[in-house]
């Protein structure tokens, strides 16, 4: 095969993105197991854990900056590129989401949880630490399908996400109405990471098709 | 083949959405089963493309794929080859370039082509440029032809202060812009361009690549490239020509693998030999 070196440097970068996927899949279980045990401390450490994301991220940036400049890469090696660099910055945006749930969790701390809303959460975090692994997996497989797949996971996260509001307002204590009014966002975020997950599963379906298309309308669903 | 099933062979090259465009714009050249052989071996086959005006059309591939002997077609050089034969057809604005009719000379009036090296003749600037209209007959206003060629070429203000002197005494780059200005001179309806920046330094490619730029707007520029990235710079279409090698192995000859626009051929080509010699996986 030719063009040796330009090989080495993407394979080089896939290799940084899914690495940076790893990081970023250990902020967000940190972030739920500190939902899950209102564990302070750890939930510092999910917010100092994210400069070490974002610094990934701006290394996958200034590689692929220095690729386009120096190799002019096209075709399936151009979208490659391109893809990789989105798919750094949407995991970038899990990892923001991850230190939002750690900062939620310590407002929250001291108030009286409401259990059953606790274990929805907790499965849907769940489901999106799957829908961000199969992201990852679809993208280094080339896996059309896969990603594709993930729509339907994201769906069921966004159905769960629907639930929550009312789920917090038929509580009848107050504290645990504050607590969820929290957790109302935290759902939220959980939710975004599903969609940073289908966007990578699009990027994965550009390289191999050559086409962009969105997965699902946004604009049709809550 | 029939010509409808042609019409689609060479819109099927093109998406949907994409061919709008090109599909309104007149054709310039339309090539048709073109063949071309030299002492009975053939060099290029079975070609069927449109050139489209006001575009730049590029031809790329590896060397010994044909791209220099079909732009030769577009203004007869081959018939300066003893042995080499075209066969197919190559209708230039509807009239077959190769009837009888038609005359070579004034063919090559209306479709200039710039070489590689830069050719300028042992003569003055202005003599240079004025050497083709004086030929053709065109000597009424000569001075003003000579300004608004190398104006074109955006020459002018470097040379206008030493129009007597000697064109040899010009940079590699210069003598290219000259050597486009004498072929804008005698007002060509195309400019062929065969590796016109190949020989010369990034400066002055850049600028060559400007000027296409500029051209295009008057000119139909059809041009061979060895450099990828300056047909993707300048280029609206693009043809990629490859090598194909017959069963027995021993026959070489060039042959057209894709023609599309040149955004869509250097991000999302169709043909997987145009994606391995555009990447730089070739061979």
């Amino acid at each position: 095969m030719a063009r040796v070196q330009f090989q080495s440097r993407l394979d080089m970068l896939e290799a940084s993105l899914q690495e940076q996927g790893e990081v970023v899949l250990r902020s967000v279980r940190g972030a739920m197991d500190a939902l899950e045990r209102r564990d302070i401390e750890l939930c510092d450490e999910v917010i100092r854990f994210d400069d070490e994301i974002d610094t990934r991220y701006h290394r996958i940036e200034k590689d692929v900056e220095e690729v386009l400049a120096q190799q002019s890469p096209v075709a399936t090696d151009l979208r490659l590129v391109l893809a990789i660099l989105h798919d750094s910055m949407h995991l970038e945006r899990v990892g923001d989401q991850a230190v939002t749930v750690a900062k939620l969790t310590k407002l929250a701390h001291g108030l009286e949880p409401q259990h059953d809303l606790a274990e929805g959460l907790q499965e849907m975090g769940d489901r999106a630490e799957e829908m961000v692994r199969i992201a990852l997996d679809s993208f280094a497989e080339r896996d059309v399908e896969r990603a594709r797949s993930l729509v339907d996971l994201d769906e069921v996260i966004d159905r769960a996400n629907r639930r929550v509001v009312g789920q917090v307002l038929s509580a009848s204590n107050p504290e645990n109405q504050e607590w969820g009014m929290r957790m109302i966002v935290v759902a939220r975020c959980i939710e975004r990471i599903g969609d940073n997950a289908v966007d990578i599963g699009e990027q994965t379906a550009f390289v191999v098709t050559g086409e962009f298309h969105e997965f699902s309308d946004a604009s049709t669903s809550l | 083949m029939t010509a409808p099933e042609l019409d689609n062979l060479r819109l099927a090259q093109l998406a949907p959405a994409e061919t709008g465009d090109v599909r309104g714009r007149e054709v310039v050249f339309a090539v048709e089963g073109l063949e071309v052989s030299y002492g009975g071996a053939a060099a290029l086959r079975d070609v069927t493309l449109d050139i489209r005006r006001n575009y730049v059309t590029a031809f790329i591939g590896p060397s010994g794929c044909g791209k220099s002997t079909l732009i030769r077609c577009f203004n007869r050089m081959n018939d300066l080859i003893p042995g080499a034969v075209v066969s197919g057809k190559v209708d230039y604005h509807g009239r077959d370039l190769y009837g009888p009719s038609v005359d070579p000379v004034e063919v090559r009036r209306r479709i200039g082509m710039v070489f590689q090296k830069p050719n300028p003749f042992p003569k003055s600037i202005y003599d240079n440029i004025a050497f083709g209209p004086r030929v053709l007959g065109l000597k009424a206003g000569l001075g003003e032809r000579v300004e608004e060629a190398l104006t074109r070429a955006a020459l002018w203000d470097e040379v206008k202060d030493r129009l007597k002197d000697n064109a040899l005494g010009l940079s590699g780059g210069q003598q290219q812009r000259l050597c486009i200005a004498r072929a804008l001179a005698v007002e060509p309806d195309v400019i062929l361009m065969d590796e016109p920046a190949s020989a010369l330094d990034p400066v002055s490619t850049s600028r060559i690549e400007d000027l296409v730029h500029e051209l295009k707007r008057d000119y139909t520029i059809v041009i061979v490239t060895h450099n990828m990235q300056q047909a993707a710079r300048v280029a609206d279409m693009t043809a990629f020509f490859s090598v194909s090698v017959d069963e027995s192995g021993a026959r070489r000859h060039g042959t057209l693998v894709e023609y599309d626009r040149t955004a869509k051929l250097f991000t999302n080509p169709t043909d997987q030999r145009t994606e391995d010699y555009v990447t730089g996986r070739f061979g």
